[in-house]
């Protein structure tokens, strides 16, 4: 493989931000100084419906008949933001599977392999998700298992046991790999005691302290109508599919008000340059990150900071991906984007090289992303990017299951569907000048976070050329101070 | 309207119903040019992009020690400059007409992807057509590229303890075959291969007649036609490469490899047994096989070993291959259990589909995910190219990819039964062991 794949992991994949990618226009309010517009053809999102239920609830219903297949989706607004013991909106998620509604674990999985169907729960920073995916033709089979582990999971004590003690050790195996984590010792460093640093795996230590009767409580008081949505995409009927919806959901009530954080408090400014130092004896190779706080999902520049971004990092002839990889040849391949939520977000840059070279990646990256004040973009590098980001958009919105993500990131982040219809003209109207307007705006350029994890014995002199370093080791319970 | 293929449409015939529509087989044209590259085409306007995907007949397989890996690295070398367009405008040439591209290489192939918006068609063309005929392999560029293999090489092996213990597994399991080694290749032949190598490689498997290309999406026939009979067929033929001769010799007794890796929190475990090539009659049995053993938390492996807390995760792996090649499952150990407890764990689920045998439900429960996993391939252009190109490639007639749905219904439990007793056993099986200590002998 030639690119490196994106190093940090995310729940419902890349589309939460992509989408947000898209909020509202830039601030170009004319076109006149464009240069070049590729033509990539026209995209539109399919049409769709939303109905509501006799509860209320709101239910999303577009049909694709390429292929027999249906995605049913759940979006509840509830994730690690909410979390009162680290991890618990994820173990919640993840509880509505160990049996519901009286059927075993065991009996849920059976019948829904027999028919190929999938079905999985997961949390994020501020979304809990159910994600059911089978054929058209297993409808009246998987519905009732859907709205059974929504709305009536049981939480079995033995399942629980068993699940708490995997997610255990499965924490420290994800420690065995630092590109599955350096991006929650990222958010730590940066967001320190905001909600936004919860990391959704939670650690050994909150995992073990977490009990039942708290993932009762936080299904109770998160898991309401009020608190939801549903898409379904694929194959099927509309009238049936809402009248069989009706008969699984229509009864479900609301039961108290979900109360939310206010996460627009509180947040941290970057006062000085950090280190976070995460040693790992055995490491060959160091793998880093560097930046600052991001932007939120509703902010109106998005679009022009993909843009932006793909000429900085986000694409294979990025500036940094050119000058780390292919010309230097420092790394098999080097990045950088930004990470949105709701109300806050991260910029990162990141890479990794032989531990030999750390400082010589480090600088290189430090320089050209400096570039972005001391040179700035130029005409045809815009022009490309702008067709780059273009042409690659409509594959991200291709799948049933890529379009059902979309409608509940809708709900969750509160944008429309101009994300899509209005995204190729608003790329288009990106001009040089407003180019420069969002680096300065946007781009964290001082007091910069890095973690490094890597042979501390190595790097530990590297590490303090950049801030004040914290060390803590990889097997520590946790992601940092 | 979207397309799909009959294939579908047979699978859901056999094993279910569907109201989706389709298209039939007809929607898939195939050429071939004078030069003896064979082309795929198939229409698709449910979104206005465009893949074009290459397979090159050239991976670890076609190396000998001391270019280990070159296949791979060349699979790097076919971005760095050609004729028309020089170092780097490979990359910034199509990404300034919207598309994006990516390869990869396998022990058997070499392929190279583009996506993109699909009035960029014509650049596609002039792009591939110029680093096929003319690719300019300089000193400066394989030594800047040296680096970036290396740190791929690097960072598998920091990264993935499958990586890890898969190439000191491989190194093993095969005493003849190159399938020996790992795609990536050694360290030390990383450092070593000369520009010469590189140009006798381009020059031997990089030749029309050695690839299948397919183009999906919104595209016509006759537009892909004429341009592929502009820019591909003016590219000579090369007499066919030199055929893998090697067979690799019977297994006669079990083979055991350890590999110390501090950071490693419990043992992983991989078992490997030799199989038949993926063109064998016996392979659609084992594909069920694999199934049943690890595909969702009602499988063998998990009922087995997940739930009762002797592992976190069991998997099987099975690639589709030229040549006989291996049948993998890697357990992770939970907290506290030892490898050796692991691996007789994972053979005993192994050992009680051999003796017992699967039911009928079980069956037809791996069948009917095969289905559901063939449409989610089929979900997108990219699924849709990447699938006819494979069977094309591995079966010899992307029309395989219509007997797929009836090979895999007539698999019986006893089918199963009999694989599992033909080829899972001791004497054809390797072992390797990842851990942090080895177990003393006590």
């Amino acid at each position: 493989m030639r690119l490196m794949k994106p190093t940090i992991k995310m729940s419902l994949s890349a589309l939460a931000i992509v989408s947000a990618l898209s909020l509202a226009g830039c601030a170009t309010t004319s076109n006149s100084t464009v240069a070049n517009v590729v033509e990539t053809g026209s995209f539109s999102l399919p049409q769709y419906q939303t109905v509501s239920l006799s509860n209320g609830l709101k239910v999303n219903l577009m049909v694709q008949k390429e292929v027999p297949l249906i995605t049913i989706n759940a979006v509840v607004r509830a994730g690690a933001v909410n979390d009162t013991t680290s991890g618990l909106a994820s173990m919640t998620a993840q509880g509505l599977m160990l049996g519901a509604a009286g059927q075993s674990k065991a009996d849920i999985e059976q019948t829904l392999d027999f028919m190929g169907a999938s079905l999985n729960t997961g949390a994020d920073q501020e979304g809990s998700y159910i994600d059911a995916s089978f054929m058209s033709k297993d409808l009246d089979k998987v519905l009732p298992i859907f709205s059974n582990i929504l709305l009536s999971p049981d939480f079995d004590t033995a399942e629980f046991a068993k699940l708490q003690q995997r997610e255990i050790v499965g924490l420290s195996q994800q420690k065995e790999s630092p590109r599955a984590v350096i991006g929650r010792y990222f958010n730590k460093l940066v967001f320190g005691d905001h909600p936004y640093a919860n990391p959704s795996s939670g650690n050994s230590e909150s995992i073990a302290e977490l009990s039942i009767e708290q993932l009762r409580a936080f299904h109770q008081g998160f898991y309401q109508p009020n608190n939801v949505a549903i898409s379904v995409v694929g194959d099927f009927d509309p009238q049936q599919m809402q009248a069989k919806l009706e008969q699984a959901l229509g009864q479900w009530q609301n039961t108290e008000v979900a109360v939310q954080a206010d996460l627009a408090q509180a947040l941290p400014v970057m006062g000085a340059s950090r280190v976070l130092l995460v040693d790992k004896p055995d490491a060959i190779e160091t793998t880093f990150v560097f930046g600052g706080m991001g932007i939120s999902y509703d902010n109106p520049d998005y679009v022009g900071l993909t843009v932006v971004n793909t000429i900085l990092g986000g694409r294979f002839t990025s500036w940094l991906n050119d000058e780390l990889r292919v010309n230097a040849g420092l790394t098999y391949g080097a990045r950088s984007g930004f990470v949105p939520f709701s109300k806050a977000g991260v910029f990162q840059i990141s890479t990794f090289t032989k531990a030999e070279t750390t400082k010589e990646a480090i600088d290189l990256a430090l320089k050209t992303y400096a570039r972005l004040w001391e040179k700035g973009i130029d005409q045809a590098t815009l022009d490309s990017a702008k067709a780059y980001v273009k042409g690659q958009f409509p594959p991200k919105f291709e799948t049933a299951s890529q379009l059902a993500g979309l409608m509940s990131e809708m709900y969750l982040y509160g944008f429309n569907d101009d994300f899509i219809n209005q995204f190729q003209a608003k790329v288009d109207g990106l001009t040089i000048a407003e180019t420069q307007r969002l680096v300065k705006k946007y781009f964290p350029q001082q007091n910069l976070q890095y973690v490094l994890i890597g042979n501390a014995e190595k790097i530990a002199d590297i590490a303090a050329q950049y801030g004040d370093v914290t060390k803590v080791d990889i097997k520590d319970s946790g992601f940092g101070q | 309207m979207k397309r799909t293929l009959t294939a579908l449409m047979l699978l859901a015939g056999v094993l279910g119903t569907s109201s989706a529509d389709a298209t039939t087989a007809k929607d898939i044209d195939s050429f071939t040019l004078d030069n003896g590259m064979e082309i795929m085409v198939l229409e698709d306007s449910s979104i206005p992009n465009a893949n074009m995907y290459l397979f090159w007949k050239v991976g670890s397989r076609n190396e000998v020690p001391g270019i280990t890996g070159i296949s791979h690295f060349f699979e790097h070398m076919m971005f760095n400059g050609s004729k028309k367009f020089g170092p780097k405008m490979f990359d910034r040439t199509m990404e300034a007409a919207g598309g994006a591209n990516n390869a990869y290489t396998t022990e058997d192939m070499t392929v190279y992807t583009d996506w993109f918006p699909a009035n960029a068609i014509e650049t596609m063309f002039d792009l591939e057509a110029d680093r096929i005929a003319n690719l300019d392999i300089n000193s400066e560029m394989v030594e800047s590229e040296r680096g970036v293999v290396q740190s791929e090489r690097t960072t598998g092996l920091e990264n993935s303890n499958w990586r890890t213990i898969q190439e000191a597994l491989k190194g093993v399991a095969f005493s003849a075959h190159p399938y020996s080694w790992s795609v990536i290749g050694y360290e030390s032949d990383i450092a070593a291969w000369t520009l010469e190598d590189l140009q006798q490689y381009h020059k031997t498997y990089y030749a029309p007649n050695n690839a299948v290309v397919v183009i999906a999406g919104d595209v016509k026939l006759a537009e892909v036609k004429r341009l592929a009979n502009k820019y591909f067929a003016p590219i000579p033929a090369q007499a066919p490469p030199k055929a893998v001769r090697t067979v690799e010799p019977l297994q006669q007794g079990e083979r055991r490899v350890f590999v110390k890796k501090e950071s490693v929190s419990t043992p992983n475990v991989m078992l490997a047994y030799h199989i038949p090539a993926t063109s064998h009659a016996d392979y659609y049995a084992l594909d069920l096989l694999s199934s049943v053993l690890s595909q969702g938390n009602s499988s063998r492996f998990y009922q087995g070993l997940v739930d009762k807390q002797l592992a976190t995760s069991a998997d099987t792996y099975m690639p589709m291959s030229f040549d006989s090649n291996l049948f993998y499952i890697l357990g992770v150990a939970n907290t506290g259990v030892e490898a050796s407890t692991l691996e007789l764990a994972l053979l005993e689920q192994i050992n009680l589909i051999a003796t017992q045998g699967v039911t009928a439900g079980e069956l037809e429960k791996v069948k009917n995910i095969k289905l559901i996993n063939f449409y989610r391939d089929m979900e997108t252009i990219n699924g849709k190219a990447n699938t006819l190109g494979t069977y094309e490639m591995y079966f010899g007639s992307f029309e395989k990819l219509f007997d797929a749905p009836e090979r895999y219904n007539t698999v019986t439990p006893e089918d199963i039964k009999r694989v599992a007793q033909t080829y899972l056993i001791r004497a054809n099986r390797t072992v390797g062991v990842l851990a942090a200590t080895e177990e003393s002998d006590k």
